[in-house]
């Protein structure tokens, strides 16, 4: 199982979302990949898109203002 | 390969971030229970998808459901409440230790509340998902009536909410087109809404009609009709669609093990108790008449509440009465009560002449009833006595003489130990 880093940091959407989308399809089924955001748009949308394709995923708030988004590949 | 999960412990876990859930949260909070509140995405839950909440007092001039909703979350850290973000995939409600899973943590908690909401029922039809919230249907007259002023929009539905609603929206729109499933004529809704929705003249009628898809570049612009009668697709220019469909709670993770209506929804007591005790429901989710923020905060305020003297008493109960040390002598009473009153001194003088043998505890029926079902002692005056922290006897004769006998017979060893 391997755990990548994706620093997304100021960027606005929906770059995090197509970046996360992209460094998923590299990953392999139990990979971990750890999107980090600033931007609380991405907040709604990377998670509404792991629901629906089935992803894990968890959100730990680093500080005000500033998330990582936990996936976990599935599929 | 599966993540080995973590586990956490809790006095409260509340589940559903919305208005319901924070309020619940900060009660919790304030108690001094160590909360966690757990959230599948944005804090704030369904009121985060209102423009503006007109109706909760204290904002005469409206503020955003987001802003509202931070305001909440503020107030619940400055609480000491912790968030986690993340959606529950599975729980275990029942018995004293209560589990409730993420995909990476297990959280153990005394008392959990329920307050993960409803969501508007959706049609399915192609290019919905493209359009949701806020890019063209909606949910929610009040909410998003203004930003309709001078515009078309159409109303799905034709029960109460579907026509009082599209008769709230003519107040802005230019025209409201109501898409009706049934003949001419025909609505789900009470005849006097009926009657002024056929006087209103900016109301337009499709009867025979139903959703085939939905059209639009970034947001809607067209919602494609079809005839039930003879199949024909008929486009109709609008800029926003409302859906007065229905709700559908969100409770299919609780099925079989929390009790819900026939609808779905978790029906409580007046103290927000589900079937299961240490379980409380707050807000939309809960089989209630009205479903608002106003609402959702009053329902949170009692569930939370209510945990926390859930919890009061569980460690009263497990610490106090049920301690193993010595032999106990549980005293039921009721401070309203006079015959409660008098035999007070008796159980005083009883505690003094044993000398520190037996553990004397008070139950005050009047504070706690909770308490004294828990011993199975609900009438007060009545005596349980405790032996190895189970409860060996329990009656109601306050005789002195016989209550020593028995203490005495505890405290030497003559009373047997109960099984499990």
């Amino acid at each position: 199982m391997a755990q990548m880093n994706l620093d997304c940091l100021g960027e606005a959407c929906p770059v995090p979302l197509i970046r996360t989308q992209k460094a998923l399809t590299d990953l392999a089924v139990g990979d971990v990949l750890v999107v980090e955001i600033d931007h609380s748009c991405a907040m709604k949308n990377i998670p509404e898109w792991c629901g629906k394709e089935g992803h894990n995923f968890e959100i730990e708030e680093v500080e005000d203002g500033q998330w990582e988004i936990v996936i976990e590949k599935t599929h | 390969m599966p993540i080995e999960k973590d586990h956490q412990y809790y006095d409260l876990v509340v589940i559903g971030g919305g208005p319901g859930g924070l309020t619940a949260a900060i009660y919790g909070g304030r108690a001094r229970l160590k909360t966690l509140l757990i959230e599948k995405s944005l804090i704030g839950g369904l009121a985060t998808y209102t423009n503006e909440i007109a109706n909760f007092p204290g904002f005469p001039d409206g503020i955003g459901g987001l802003e509202l909703m931070r305001q909440f979350e503020h107030q619940a850290k400055h609480f000491g409440v912790d968030f986690k973000i993340s959606p529950v995939k599975s729980v275990n409600l029942e018995g004293t230790d209560k589990t409730v899973e993420t995909f990476r943590t297990v959280y153990h908690a005394k008392a959990v509340v329920i307050a993960t909401g409803g969501k508007p029922r959706l049609l399915g039809a192609p290019g919905e998902e493209h359009f949701l919230y806020d890019k063209g249907i909606s949910f929610c007259a009040t909410c998003d009536a203004a930003s309709c002023k001078d515009k078309v929009v159409m109303v799905i539905g034709s029960g109460d909410a579907a026509v009082e609603e599209g008769l709230f929206l003519t107040k802005f729109a230019s025209k409201v087109i109501m898409s009706v499933i049934h003949e001419e004529g025909h609505m789900d809704a009470n005849a006097v809404a009926q009657q002024d929705a056929m006087r209103e003249p900016k109301m337009e009628f499709r009867w025979n009609t139903v959703v085939d898809h939905f059209e639009g570049d970034e947001r809607l612009s067209c919602v494609v009709l079809k005839d039930t009668r003879t199949g024909d697709l008929i486009p109709v220019d609008v800029d926003r669609c409302f859906y007065f469909i229905g709700y559908l709670p969100a409770t299919e993770l609780f099925r079989g093990q929390v009790t819900l209506d026939e609808r779905g929804y978790i029906p409580t007591n007046t103290r927000m108790q589900t079937n299961l005790e240490g379980v409380f429901a707050a807000g939309d989710v809960r089989q209630t008449c009205l479903r608002q923020v106003a609402t959702a905060v009053g329902d949170g305020a009692i569930a939370g509440f209510e945990a926390e003297r859930y919890i009061a008493e569980l460690e009263v109960y497990e610490k106090q009465l049920m301690q193993a040390e010595k032999p106990g002598l549980i005293y039921v009473y009721s401070p309203i009560d006079q015959r409660s009153r008098d035999f007070l001194p008796t159980v005083r003088e009883l505690e003094r002449d044993f000398d520190g043998k037996i553990k004397v505890s008070l139950v005050d029926t009047y504070k706690g009833e909770c308490l004294a079902a828990r011993l199975g002692a609900v009438e007060s005056p009545s005596l349980v006595y405790t032996k190895e922290g189970k409860v060996v006897g329990k009656s109601r004769d306050l005789a002195r003489d016989r209550i020593a006998e028995m203490l005495a017979d505890l405290v030497e060893g003559r009373v047997p130990t109960p099984a499990e």
